[in-house]
């Protein structure tokens, strides 16, 4: 983790990722409400319920209180003139390298909240396969990819 | 050929048909639907929908006008929406000439050029004649890019220059005994019985009321519901087993593979006759299937990866030989892929794994066991799923292993059957290392390898290898270099050498 060619995200990610899963993950809630209009709300239903709440909102909290800290602290990447390498994951952690060779387009794009805070995700395709580096500043991304499209370019090989 | 042209006319019925295989469970269940209700004329609708199809056929080949430009080949199609298509020579990956039974009727192919896209799934001429489509071939194949197009316009008057026009080194043809072991031993035996299953669910309240199925019941002697059962699902399954085997005879008889300068040539089919062309550099990955009923029979069969889009599913998988002998399968791939380092010391997981193979194959099934034992008060007998589990995983983590060649990539796993997958290094498309925290306690990890694949690409993975391996496989790929010294740091498992056939 202390290679020094590796990047990190842009923290504003952190706040555009609280958003979504503070959005996102209300839904969830629908599973007791849900439970309740199925089989009541007596006897020992109303353990049941109230166990499958109090889970939902606790990681409903976790969602959107500690797991965006948690997913930018482990998120890793790294873009030269040979590779990109991609490092992420909180606890299944992955470690994955594209050869710029095998780079078929690169693109950024926005969603509502990511425009809001000037962010940009980043999407690597191959032949086979896509990859995301999520949240990264609005400018930053689209240099990385410029920098991934010249590199690949240079790197230029059949499929 | 600077003129566009239209096809042979049978490529209308070709379409329709093509249309029927493409909707048959629909068009099954509108059947049944449509043979229950009285006051329809059943023959009506049939006629009208036969018509309607072969309609859309005609308009389809009316509409489809082809050219060939230089290297370029130039399609346009569409009723109503146009479709300009352009495939060039350098972006081809395989070439396909199938003729079925409707088009050799005829004496016509069809002509199936695929590129990395899945929009050349549109750049099939579906009834061209053999000349036609042996010059179209032979130009888009054209080894020299500045060599005289024009001298190639005249075809052999004969048919099949394919074949005769640059040399053959090997040709390999696959004996008739193996062709029936592959035929018995097929994995589409599954996939038949389901189909069979689906359809009987289908008839079954149709049959289950008429006259004949009582009549049926009353020949059989003293039927038990047991028995009656027993009796239903073997026929099922005999039934099954007979589609498969000639369905997987008729698919690869005659089955033949030629290895030339620079492309491999896979002929195959008794009906629907099939070539296959692949060039060398087309070539993503290899891989062996041991199946779990050759597997003891000493059997496997091989696959090439390509990134044209392959069969109906998207996968571009080819089959390279449909069934070996374990012992020849690496004479085979030296004649037939020369450019492939064969056989290259590997690692195999190291002993702390073990644990994590058997548990994560039998840990699920021997709670799912203990459950429905105390719960259904099932018999003692039920045991052996997790016995037979444990032994699984067993084999999963004995047939792990990993090596690095020089610029390959050898993975051998199992899922159910075992695989052995050779992976040019610069044909990878991504290469990632995996690690759960239950791996990172015992220093273990995954390591997961993509190749271009028909549309989406296949994956090949070796769980719980040693980390150290893991990041060296990596490191090796980033370097995109001979591979590391292993004297200088040593393995710490024991060495194997791969893929250990013989």
């Amino acid at each position: 983790m202390s290679d020094p060619d590796f990047h990190k995200l842009t923290p504003r990610a952190i706040k555009v990722w609280q958003i979504s899963n503070f959005i996102g993950n209300v839904f969830f809630f629908a599973i007791p409400v849900g439970y309740i209009f199925m089989f009541g709300y007596s006897d020992h239903h109303f353990w049941f319920v109230n166990a499958l709440f109090l889970f939902v909102l606790l990681f409903w909290l976790f969602s959107f209180l500690w797991l965006p800290h948690l997913i930018w602290k482990n998120w890793r990447y790294a873009v030269d003139q040979k590779e990109i390498e991609l490092k992420h994951g909180v606890l299944v952690k992955t470690h994955t390298m594209i050869p710029l060779s095998r780079v078929q387009h690169v693109d950024t794009r926005q969603g509502p909240i990511l425009r809001w805070y000037k962010l940009s995700t980043v999407t690597i395709s191959t032949a086979a396969t896509t990859h995301e580096i999520p949240g990264l500043d609005a400018v930053l991304a689209d240099r990385v990819r410029k920098q991934i499209s010249t590199y690949a370019r240079l790197a230029e090989e059949d499929v | 050929m600077s003129e566009f042209e239209r096809q042979h006319p049978v490529a209308a019925v070709s379409r329709a048909f093509a249309l029927i295989r493409g909707n048959i469970v629909t068009i099954l269940i509108f059947l049944f639907v449509g043979a229950q209700s009285e006051n329809f004329p059943f023959l009506w609708w049939l006629g009208a929908g036969f018509s309607f199809l072969l309609i859309m056929g005609a308009l389809n080949w009316w509409r489809f006008l082809y050219k060939l430009d230089g290297d370029t080949l130039h399609i346009k199609s569409g009723i109503f929406v146009r479709k300009n298509l352009y495939l060039t020579k350098d972006r081809i990956q395989v070439i396909d000439i199938t003729s079925g039974i409707i088009q050799r009727m005829f004496g016509l192919v069809k002509l199936d050029i695929q590129t990395a896209g899945s929009s050349s799934r549109q750049a099939a001429l579906d009834a061209i004649s053999l000349e036609k489509a042996t010059e179209i071939n032979r130009i888009l194949r054209q080894i020299d890019p500045h060599g005289p197009l024009s001298q190639e316009s005249d075809a052999d008057p004969e048919g099949v220059p394919a074949i005769s026009s640059d040399d053959i080194r090997k040709r390999i043809v696959m004996p008739n005994k193996e062709l029936l072991i592959a035929a018995s031993t097929s994995g589409s035996f599954g996939i038949a019985l389901s189909i069979l299953a689906t359809l009987f669910s289908q008839i079954e309240p149709l049959i289950s009321e008429s006259v004949i199925f009582e009549y049926i019941f009353d020949l059989l002697p003293s039927q038990t519901d047991t028995l009656m059962i027993i009796s239903v699902i073997l026929i099922f399954i005999i039934f099954a087993w007979l589609i498969s085997f000639f369905s997987t005879l008729f698919k690869y008889g005659n089955f033949i593979l030629e290895v030339k300068e620079k492309e491999i040539v896979i002929s195959r089919g008794i009906f629907e006759k099939k070539r296959v062309t692949i060039p060398y550099n087309r070539i993503q990955a290899i891989h062996i299937t041991e199946g779990v009923i050759r597997q003891p029979l000493g059997y496997a069969s091989i696959h090439l990866e390509s990134a044209g889009y392959g069969d109906e599913k998207g996968t571009g998988s080819i089959v390279l030989y449909p069934l070996i002998q374990k012992e020849r399968i690496l004479a085979l791939l030296n004649d037939a892929l020369p450019d492939y380092q064969k056989e290259i010391q590997g690692v195999s997981p190291p002993a702390r794994s073990i644990r994590r193979y058997i548990l994560r194959t039998s840990f699920i099934i021997t709670i799912l066991t203990a459950l429905a034992f105390w719960w259904l008060q099932l018999n003692l007998l039920i045991w052996i799923l997790p016995v037979i589990s444990v032994y699984w995983g067993w084999l999963r983590y004995s047939d792990a292993a990993v090596a690095r060649g020089n610029d390959i990539l050898l993975l051998r796993s199992r899922g159910i059957s075992k695989s052995t997958a050779y992976l040019k290094k610069n044909r990878i498309q991504d290469l990632t290392i995996v690690q759960s925290p239950f791996q990172k306690m015992r220093n273990l990890c995954s390591v997961v390898v993509y190749v271009a694949s028909g549309d989406r690409g296949k994956s090949f993975s070796v769980q719980d290898i040693d980390l150290q391996e893991g990041e060296r496989m990596l490191t090796e790929f980033r370097k995109e270099r001979p591979a590391v010294d292993d004297q200088a740091n040593p393995v710490p498992t024991g060495m194997v050498l791969l893929p250990g056939w013989n």
